[in-house]
């Protein structure tokens, strides 16, 4: 008997948590005003629509390659700007290497810059520098220094800290106790993060040019406007190579810096 | 010469770990220290190097012309001093991804500056003395080997070699033999004996019959008290002393052979 009543109580408590969600549904589906014929109707005239892209103007091929390196060539720039600069600001953020204050001042600023997402840094950058690829490189700076600072400072925080100690016990200053016990710890996840923040940066780079922070996103948004389906439909499936490349080639990398660290 | 005077220091609940231990060392010796464990060995060790300051009592390292209160000094100073002073410890302490040779080369780094260090590393000199040192503890076939590829007794012949290439002026060993096999522990033993005739070596440990046959003098701290110091070669009884209860744990994992 005891039994069936707690197996019951289990069963009273698991149905709450699935009201309160089913609940939170259907108001959020009211406040958008949305309702299954919309949805269904919405899915159907995106199928329609996508037809009518095709097939895609090839011809057009030729002047999309410029802006699709412009895109790679950001996304380049902005994951290894954003590594060079995240490795000082890890090291000032990390508990085993930096002061309380300048650390607590510095894990603020990462936190500020994580809670911004990169499309409304690319905004405010264009409204201050212009259109172009700058601001689309700072913001993709910015975005993988906020990323790639707290990664790096949580691994310095796990480095051993008995080596360390070891290093200033032979009278090793501060600078040379973090290049040669924390650092080399680090190398193979600077490497795997970084690879990682390529394949995101890539993806927001596509984005960050339909707002005119340069690269082939400007281009889609610009065939769209100017009702040239054919040719946003060969600049569709180019984005589409170039982020399933950009990710191929990021996981082979990742993985074999993974077999390396396993057989070290 | 390294010298230890009356040193005493608190736990912050008021528990005293160290009181009033004071002994002095000289070249050709090697001390070894024994106790039971909290006994606070490790915690003299330590500041004898300054990775602790002391509440009071005072640690100086004589040179020729100078004589450094390691106790009191400021950090810039403590940092030069510590070039002087190699340490091995029990956990040997490298950095597990830089080479056999780099963990060596650290040893060196309290003697060159940040920027070259950095900026260009070491010299040609620099790298074949620290082959010599890894020739010393008879692994310089292994100056390129990454350490997760070493055995414990390799890494503590790495940690020696550490700390000869520092050329130190005096050399403290912390348990340095208590993660170590019975053959591999005689191994370490024996290099780091010949030490003692460069400088003086101080040595934490906890088996009384490896220091009655490697030290040349032992003392023996229990309760945060020197309650022995002398002939590194104890009696049944002196040993029962020192470590009461714990003696029998200690004889089962190091049988006690006491030379003759």
């Amino acid at each position: 008997m005891k039994i069936r009543e707690i197996d019951l109580k289990r069963y009273r408590k698991g149905i709450i948590p699935v009201l309160i969600l089913a609940g939170l549904v259907f108001w959020t589906a009211k406040i958008c005003n949305l309702n299954f014929n919309h949805i269904l109707s919405g899915f159907w005239k995106g199928f329609e629509f996508t037809l009518k892209m095709f097939p895609p103007d090839l011809s057009t091929l030729p002047e999309l390659i410029e802006p699709a390196l412009v895109t790679l060539s950001e996304a380049l720039l902005g994951t290894v700007f954003g590594t060079l600069l995240s490795i000082p600001l890890a090291v000032l953020a990390a508990s085993n290497t930096s002061s309380p204050w300048i650390r607590n001042l510095v894990r603020f600023f990462i936190s500020l810059e994580r809670a911004l997402p990169e499309i409304i840094i690319a905004l405010i950058l264009v409204a201050a520098v212009g259109l172009g690829v700058l601001p689309g490189i700072l913001s993709l700076t910015l975005g993988c220094l906020g990323m790639m600072g707290k990664l790096l400072a949580d691994s310095i925080e796990e480095v051993d800290p008995s080596s360390l100690e070891a290093i200033q016990s032979v009278g090793a200053r501060k600078a040379q106790v973090i290049y040669y016990g924390v650092i080399p710890n680090l190398i193979p996840k600077i490497t795997s993060y970084a690879l990682f923040r390529f394949e995101i940066n890539v993806r927001l780079s596509l984005i960050l040019g339909a707002v005119g922070a340069g690269g082939i996103g400007y281009n889609l948004v610009y065939a769209f406007n100017m009702i040239e389906y054919h040719k946003a439909m060969t600049a569709v499936i180019l984005i589409a190579l170039i982020v399933f490349g950009s990710e191929r080639i990021s996981f082979f990398l990742r993985n074999k810096i993974k077999m390396e660290a396993s057989l070290k | 010469m390294i010298e230890v005077i009356d040193i005493k220091k608190s736990l912050p609940d008021g528990r005293k770990v160290l009181d009033g231990i004071s002994f002095k060392v000289e070249k050709g010796e090697f001390l070894g220290i024994l106790g039971p464990s909290g006994a606070g060995k490790t915690l003299t060790l330590r500041c004898l190097n300054g990775l602790l300051r002391p509440d009071s009592g005072s640690v100086r390292l004589h040179e020729e012309n100078h004589i450094y209160e390691i106790g009191t000094l400021k950090k810039n100073e403590l940092r030069k001093v510590r070039q002087k002073i190699g340490v091995i410890f029990q956990g040997y302490h490298l950095v597990k991804s830089l080479t056999v040779l780099e963990n060596v080369m650290i040893g060196r780094l309290g003697y060159i500056n940040s920027f070259r260090s950095i900026f260009y590393g070491f010299t040609d000199s620099e790298a074949l003395d620290a082959i010599q040192a890894l020739e010393k503890v008879k692994i310089d076939q292994l100056a390129g080997k990454r350490l997760s590829q070493l055995s414990g007794g390799e890494m503590q012949r790495v940690a020696i070699a550490r700390a000869i290439f520092q050329n130190p002026q005096v050399l403290l060993a912390d348990e340095p033999i208590s993660n170590l096999d019975p053959s591999n522990s005689k191994i370490i033993m024996k290099m780091i004996r010949p030490l003692a005739e460069k400088f003086p070596v101080i040595g934490v440990f906890h088996q009384p019959e490896m220091t009655a046959k490697y030290c040349t003098r032992v003392i023996a701290i229990k309760e945060g008290k020197i309650i022995y110091d002398g002939d590194p070669v104890l009696s049944n009884d002196q040993l029962i002393e020192i470590y009461g209860d714990e003696l029998k744990l200690i004889e089962k994992q190091h049988p006690i052979t006491i030379p003759a």
